[in-house]
């Protein structure tokens, strides 16, 4: 449109682009240039200590494609995800949509600050916390079972119930933050609203589907999101509490990409894996807002 | 012309008084209102107004019931309804930031209080385009409330509120978001309203000209009480108070204390001081000068030095700054307050002790 810029106009410029240097370098130098490594080195074999790994190909997508313990890896994933961000948002709703209708009252403080504590703990901590807690043999919560005269459970003995015991721990520490960000999206919505409800004669439930949830569904959207990532994420809890098994069945993708990395000493084929990672969370992400364009209102 | 409702004699039976006996509001230890008696005429257009923190909305929210009552009774023709539900008091509100449901389009928004009656889909449809056509709305039924301007949404508000055909009709200063000129409009729009619906209304504001212009009947409020209750011509021709007087019209009554036994105070309008000396007899002369003047387009309002202080003067004369006057405000556009500041008789006896007082003669 125009041929030359005013006199000004050439100096903000610069001063933008000055302004904005720092955070472009670092995002280059710590995001993009080791995701463009990342797809570059999963095209490479040799282990660690390779001098010059060769070039191989999609060899190492055909390894992780034929493979049933990466197959287990992903659906483990995947179950875990859905668990942990299906209890943690209907919990963090309900708990929040409760909190919120007891104003000013001090039990209200009291719960708040309990439920947050254990988002500020490492998850380290946590994990070891509930690694004695869960014991099956002298843990906490199956003396607590027998003295209900109940059986005991089996926690993280056991295949079938590993994967689940361990989810809960997550959703146990991640409960406070989440509840924190959905009471902050329920505070904002305008008291007159829910006056003009009650003129209206609408009843409770009604009322929570009707005008609470959609008005808050942005930020529903947004904590599924960062809790749908966080939880692909795993690894310290998987780490400490269970090194993946028993069984296979709490290994997930995380930790079966350090698995490979350091212990089996194949960065090729873990690089393939963080690939594969990096495609799920950029889909899912999309699909989620794909999705939520037509459900979540926006105001 | 549309009729909202069934038939005309459920639209009859529509019309309903309210009454407050004795209500109290207190908020831990706040008395917000204190005694308070009103009675609300049947299909009356009654507006309470006074000053920010009167009381004036509390009190439309007890008779909604969305606050509840401290001591006292409200009732709805005559049946006591503090303990009903506020959805169950066939009351409809406007709110003063319109409250409406911002995830929900239009028609949602005025459908959803007929969902809740469990009124059938072919009877909803069918009042939904009713009062939609009254209101103007009926090309935006499908948009939300963020993508309307500040008068459609008022108008949303109104629709909301009609389209339940309830027995009273309650706004919480639903203009005061507009601009001035939607303001004017709307507020012939809504004696419109009035006349077609017949329904009882009850509106609360801070402007006194809202009041004046849509009130068959005014309420005005003051620390929780109300000072007077009468209609429009009542309440400007007839005060009971210096506080009434000077709650309506502006500029505000002057009022000139100090010279009168028993500490009794003369108050009259601006609009009723002259800038011509009256008859000796008839009323009273005071000489001033002017310090300032407001044009206002159809009239000036001077602010007047005179020996018993500043008086105001709405006039249409156009009178230079620092020009000395005369004034004459004639007796019978005077009110005499009595030292508790409440109207007190001007007879004869009075009417000489003013001009006496005052000067009589230029």
């Amino acid at each position: 449109m125009m041929g030359k810029m005013r006199k000004g106009e050439g100096k903000d410029a610069l001063m933008g682009y000055l302004l904005a240097a720092p955070a472009v370098i670092l995002l280059l130098l710590f995001t993009v240039y080791p995701l463009i490594y990342l797809v570059y080195r999963s095209l490479l074999g040799g282990n660690l200590i390779t001098k010059e790994p060769p070039f191989v190909g999609f060899q190492n997508y055909r390894i992780l494609i034929e493979s049933s313990d990466f197959h287990q890896v992903l659906k483990n994933t995947a179950i875990y995800t859905l668990i942990t961000v299906v209890f943690t948002i209907t919990l963090a709703v309900v708990i929040a949509a409760w909190l919120n209708g007891k104003k000013h009252s001090r039990l209200n403080e009291v719960v708040q600050t309990f439920i947050f504590t254990p988002h500020i703990i490492s998850m380290v901590s946590v994990s070891t916390l509930f690694l004695w807690l869960m014991d099956s043999r002298s843990g906490f919560f199956n003396a607590v079972l027998s003295m209900l005269g109940l059986e005991p459970y089996t926690f993280l003995a056991s295949p079938d119930t590993a994967l689940f015991s361990m989810a809960m721990v997550m959703v146990w520490k991640g409960l406070g933050y989440y509840v924190l960000l959905i009471m902050a999206a329920l505070q904002n919505i305008p008291a007159s609203v829910y006056e003009a409800a009650e003129m209206d004669d609408t009843p409770g439930i009604r009322i929570f589907f009707k005008i609470t949830l959609p008005m808050i569904s942005p930020t529903i959207l947004f904590t599924s999101v960062v809790a749908t990532i966080a939880s692909f994420k795993v690894f310290d809890s998987v780490s400490i509490m269970t090194g993946g098994g028993p069984l296979n069945s709490t290994n997930t993708l995380v930790y079966y990409i350090y698995d490979y990395a350091y212990r089996y000493g194949k960065p090729g084929q873990a690089c393939a894996a963080g690939v594969v990672l990096l495609i799920f969370v950029c889909v899912i992400t999309y699909v989620q807002f794909k999705v939520s364009r037509k459900r979540v209102h926006y105001q | 012309m549309p009729q909202v409702g069934t038939d005309n004699r459920q639209e009859v039976d529509k019309v309903s008084s309210i009454s407050l006996r004795n209500v109290k509001k207190k908020y831990v230890n706040d008395v917000v209102v204190d005694h308070l008696n009103l009675e609300i005429r049947d299909g009356s257009f009654t507006v309470l107004v006074g000053p920010s923190g009167c009381g004036k909305s509390t009190t439309l929210r007890m008779i909604t019931g969305l606050e509840s009552v401290t001591e006292g009774d409200v009732l709805i023709d005559g049946q006591r309804v503090n303990e009903v539900a506020p959805g169950k008091r066939d009351i409809a509100m406007v709110f003063q930031n319109y409250a409406l449901y911002p995830t929900m389009t239009v028609e949602e928004n005025i459908e959803f209080g007929l969902i809740n009656k469990k009124i059938p889909k072919a009877e909803r449809a069918r009042r939904i385009q009713e009062v939609c056509e009254i209101v103007g709305l009926t090309e935006y039924l499908k948009r939300k409330p963020a993508n309307l301007s500040g008068g459609q949404r008022q108008r949303v508000a109104l629709a909301r509120a009609m389209v339940k055909a309830p027995r009273v009709f309650m706004m919480d200063e639903p203009l005061s978001n507009l601009d001035a000129k939607l303001r004017g409009q709307m507020r012939v729009e809504l004696i419109r309203m009035h006349k077609r619906m017949g329904t009882t209304f009850v509106y609360v504001t801070h402007d006194q000209v809202e009041a004046m212009s849509m009130a068959d009947d005014i309420v005005l409020m003051d620390q929780g009480k109300i000072v007077q209750q009468s209609s429009p011509w009542e309440l400007y021709h007839n005060p009971n108070c210096i506080y009434t007087a000077q709650f309506v019209g502006s500029p505000q009554t002057n009022i000139l204390d100090g010279r009168l036994s028993e500490g009794k105070k003369l108050g009259f309008r601006p609009e009723k001081v002259h800038m011509q000396p009256v008859d000796a007899g008839k009323g009273i002369n005071i000489p001033a000068t002017i310090r300032t003047r407001e044009m206002l387009g159809s009239e000036l309002i001077y602010s007047m030095e005179t020996p018993y202080g500043i008086i105001m003067c709405k006039s249409e004369e156009d009178v230079p700054e620092e020009s000395r006057v005369t004034l004459g405000i004639a007796l019978e556009s005077m009110y005499l307050f009595g030292a508790d500041t409440r109207r007190c008789n001007f007879g004869e006896e009075e009417k000489k002790e003013v001009i006496q007082k005052f000067g009589g003669s230029c």
